[in-house]
């Protein structure tokens, strides 16, 4: 081997360096140098031995990815790239919680400030976070996505039964992930939804011959780290989130992944013989290569993907922080989080401990599935009865998340109700969005239009708007609907209804006061009075409700986002 | 694969320039935020006044419910916290009678937290027992502190102003009557007996000098000055003179002595009279 120099008085400078890069990329890349990559990219055949297999049997990142797939796989059906998507959040996920975790310290005293930190000084730290937060959700819609697919094209079948069994726990895994980080800012719509979520550990069934009280109270004391959520329990659900979850999460990807190829993607259930599994025998013209093929469209997706989640949690859409966690205020309305929303559909349809029962019950079920679901035929019509109660499975928890959403929530008193609309304890509303300076000194009356403040107006407008949802009329007042009632009811306790509730202000009169209590800080009261139809002497609602507005708190950027009406 | 190659270099580069953007945004949103954050804590801090805070300072923090027309206390205890004194100037007065260093949020904050003692005012932090988290002290701390404004501050109230010559203050109405008996307790309830020690035990002196015999050494040490003027003057202003008798030798500059006496006896001009008839008494 001549030395360096002995290169450079033989070739000269230009052709040495040109050599040795070309030697430094045949390293890097195991096997392929210069002219090989650019000679991919062209999409030129490989020379012989083809260069390009090599790194699928020496490199360490490429061990793992087959050399080719079959072309069948490679298009978007049948597989969707779910898989891979959800590999990519995972990772996506990953990378983002990282760098979170610079700024954040699980600490009760801390967290809710470093969030706003967070947001008020770290340099794209509202990106990184409503990234991260975007991820989460995306994750799961995804996860959740493969394994409807999976089930619709049978890829659960022999002999990747075990594939689809670490598949459904990685799907509790992305939902467990997704709900552990819910706790961390420490607000109220992440304490609260933790408390509702834990306090179902308190209803779970408990095996026979043991005392409810005793082993659910465990559970729930280990779970939340003392006898209420505090600062244990903080660390305990941060030390899920940032360690132990990732690390089975990644643990059972590989295993997952480890089957996916040994076994190969399943084809289009129509390419192939009944009861046969070819996916592993690929006839050499139905080759699609790794490289340059599936690397160069895994980096466009990559690539796609990433614009999408950094436009879409740049303009669409941001994470949500609400005031700080207070365990002695608990929020007129505990929402789940949108993939739990079946949850709570189901709490209204069943006895709570037996839907906490029944929740494992069913993983169990779709993990031992496939080795009870063992009819030959992928093809569709074949699996009529399989699709079927697919397809009524799948329904039953479209209308579980619709019966859990907010349309079907118990109501407050409905003055209440209306407050909460326009003044809301938490995030923004038409009213809160109202720019501070087009916010005077005064008292407002519902629907009352001012002169050349359109937002003013369009607040006062949803007043009168969520007025008529909460209230009705017994004296042919025209601004209100009119009540019926039924006569059979003793007049004490007679319900007042309309078309929205059957709790309801009867002829009620409302107002809104707004008064600068100090330099930028105003105060905006709601008042109510409704009389009793009985007895007009007697007040049935004479209530007052108080929300501050700084004129820098930054309501009006809340609200450009559609799902808020402002 | 070429039109990947170009959708994937395209995405790729709008992903960047989305970056771009976001970067050049950041410093205006970051002080947005900023804002927001400190807004909402005042909010927060407002709620938390009127709940917990209101009934003794009043809802308008100025307790007016407390004090009569003549500044009389009548009602309740609290002090008005929307007041020259409390908000202004930094050190704020209040801060100076109180004779504290530290900064005017730490200073409210402080007493929310632990409260003062000697008054009704309780503890409020769950540190020291009482009900409020440490980020519900911020907030009213921060509510309190937005009642600062340019015109609260305008017009500084009117203080007792000491007589530049003390045979003029001697003279007056408040320095006329010297208590030697009150002013050997308010020796002690000023603070002054902590440094200087007891003037009836020569050498009891902790920091400052013994002062059992300043009616005859006080009037030696500046020309043109009686040992009144004497005493009259470094107590108004420790750095007026500074006197060669410590404990430890010549006393240091600048004097470790407190400057804030000239305010907290200004709200008892009478104390001053006693406190002289006492040291020159003995």
């Amino acid at each position: 081997m001549a030395t360096i120099f002995e290169q450079i008085q033989e070739m000269g400078i230009k052709q040495t360096v040109i050599t040795k890069l070309d030697e430094t990329v045949e390293r890097l890349t195991v096997g392929m140098n210069i002219n090989d990559i650019r000679s991919a990219l062209r999409g030129d055949e490989p020379r012989r031995p083809n260069p390009r297999l090599r790194p699928h049997a020496d490199s360490f990142w490429f061990h793992i990815r087959p050399s080719f797939y079959h072309t069948e796989v490679t298009h978007i059906y049948p597989t969707f790239r779910l898989g891979w998507l959800s590999t990519f959040m995972f990772v996506w996920e990953t990378i983002t919680g990282i760098i979170l975790m610079v700024f954040y310290t699980p600490s009760p005293l801390v967290a809710y400030s470093n969030m706003w930190n967070i947001l008020g000084n770290v340099p794209l730290g509202q990106l990184m976070r409503n990234m991260h937060r975007l991820g989460a959700e995306v994750m799961v819609l995804v996860v959740a996505l493969h394994m409807l697919r999976t089930y619709i094209t049978g890829s659960y079948k022999k002999p990747r039964q075990f594939t689809w069994a670490t598949g459904v726990i990685l799907l509790l895994f992305t939902a467990l992930l997704s709900f552990s980080g819910y706790l961390l800012p420490w607000d109220q719509l992440s304490y609260w939804a933790l408390t509702v979520f834990l306090s179902g550990a308190e209803a779970a069934p408990t095996p026979p011959g043991i005392d409810p009280d005793v082993f659910n109270g465990n559970v729930l004391l280990i779970a939340q780290g003392g006898p209420a959520l505090g600062a244990g329990g903080l660390l305990r659900w941060y030390l899920l989130h940032v360690l132990l979850l990732p690390l089975l999460t990644g643990i059972f990807f590989f295993v997952h992944y480890y089957k996916v190829v040994l076994y190969g993607i399943s084809l289009p259930p129509g390419r192939e013989e009944i009861g046969e599994d070819t996916a592993k025998r690929v006839p050499r013209n139905e080759r699609t290569y790794f490289t340059p093929d599936i690397a160069t469209n895994e980096l466009m997706w990559s690539a796609l993907t990433t614009l999408f989640l950094v436009a879409g949690s740049l303009w669409l859409w941001d994470a949500p922080l609400e005031t700080h966690a207070d365990p002695v205020v608990t929020p007129l309305h505990v929402v789940a989080p949108w993939y739990l929303s079946w949850s709570q559909g189901w709490l209204k349809l069943a006895d709570k401990t037996l839907v906490i029962g029944f929740i494992p019950l069913l993983l169990v079920a779709f993990i031992v599935m496939p080795y009870f679901e063992v009819s030959k035929s992928r093809r569709y019509a074949d699996r009529r009865i399989a699709l079927t109660v697919a397809s009524l499975f799948f329904t039953f928890m479209l209308v579980s998340n619709w019966m859990g959403s907010p349309e079907f929530r118990v109501n407050s008193s409905p003055d209440r109700e209306v407050s909460i609309e326009l003044l809301p304890e938490e995030g923004t509303s038409a009213m809160l969005g109202v720019p501070y300076e087009l916010m005077p000194e005064g008292t407002y009356l519902p629907a009352q239009p001012i002169d050349g403040n359109p937002h003013l107006t369009y607040a006062l407008e949803e007043f009168q708007a969520a007025m008529y949802r909460h209230s009705c009329t017994l004296t042919g007042n025209t601004t209100w609907n009119e009540c019926s009632y039924d006569e059979s009811t003793p007049i004490e306790t007679r319900k007042y209804s309309n078309h929205f509730s059957d709790d309801v202000m009867p002829d009620p009169t409302a107002k809104l006061i707004v008064e600068e209590v100090q330099p930028g800080l105003k105060k905006l009261t709601l008042q109510y009075k409704a009389f009793s139809p009985a007895n007009p002497e007697e007040f049935l609602i004479d209530a007052e409700w108080v929300k501050y507005r700084h004129e820098d708190s930054n309501y009006e950027t809340e609200c450009r986002f559609a799902n808020k009406s402002c | 694969m070429q039109v990947k190659i170009v959708i994937g270099t395209v995405a790729f580069m709008l992903t960047m320039m989305i970056l771009g953007f976001a970067v050049l945004r950041e410093p205006a949103r970051l002080a947005q935020y900023t804002v927001a954050a400190k807004g909402r804590s005042i909010e927060a801090g407002a709620h938390i006044f009127e709940n917990n805070c209101a009934t003794c300072h009043g809802i308008d923090g100025d307790a007016k419910e407390c004090y009569n027309s003549a500044g009389e206390q009548v009602g309740c205890q609290g002090l008005p916290l929307n007041d020259y004194d409390m908000l202004c100037g930094d050190p704020t007065y209040r801060m100076d009678t109180l004779n504290w260093a530290g900064t005017k949020e730490d200073f409210v904050k402080t007493t929310i937290a632990a409260g003062r003692f000697g008054t009704v005012m309780p503890v409020w932090s769950e540190e020291f027992g009482g009900p409020m988290r440490p980020d519900q002290i911020q907030n009213v701390a921060d509510f309190v502190l937005n009642w600062e404004s340019e015109e609260l501050c305008a017009n500084e109230p009117v203080r007792y102003s000491w007589p530049e010559a003390v045979a003029d203050y001697l003279a007056s109405d408040d320095g006329a009557a010297g208590d030697a008996a009150n002013g050997a307790e308010l020796y002690v309830t000023y603070g002054c007996s902590g440094c200087h020690g007891d003037t009836a035990v020569e050498g009891s002196n902790a920091v400052g000098p013994w002062l059992g015999d300043i009616a005859n050494v006080g009037a030696t040490r500046v020309d043109g000055l009686d040992a009144a003027g004497y005493v009259y003057h470094s107590i108004l202003d420790p750095n007026a003179f500074i006197s060669p008798d410590c404990p430890t030798g010549p006393c240091a500059t600048p004097s470790a002595m407190p400057a804030t006496f000239a305010a907290r006896i200004g709200s008892n001009p009478t104390d001053m009279a006693d406190l002289l008839a006492f040291l020159l008494g003995n």
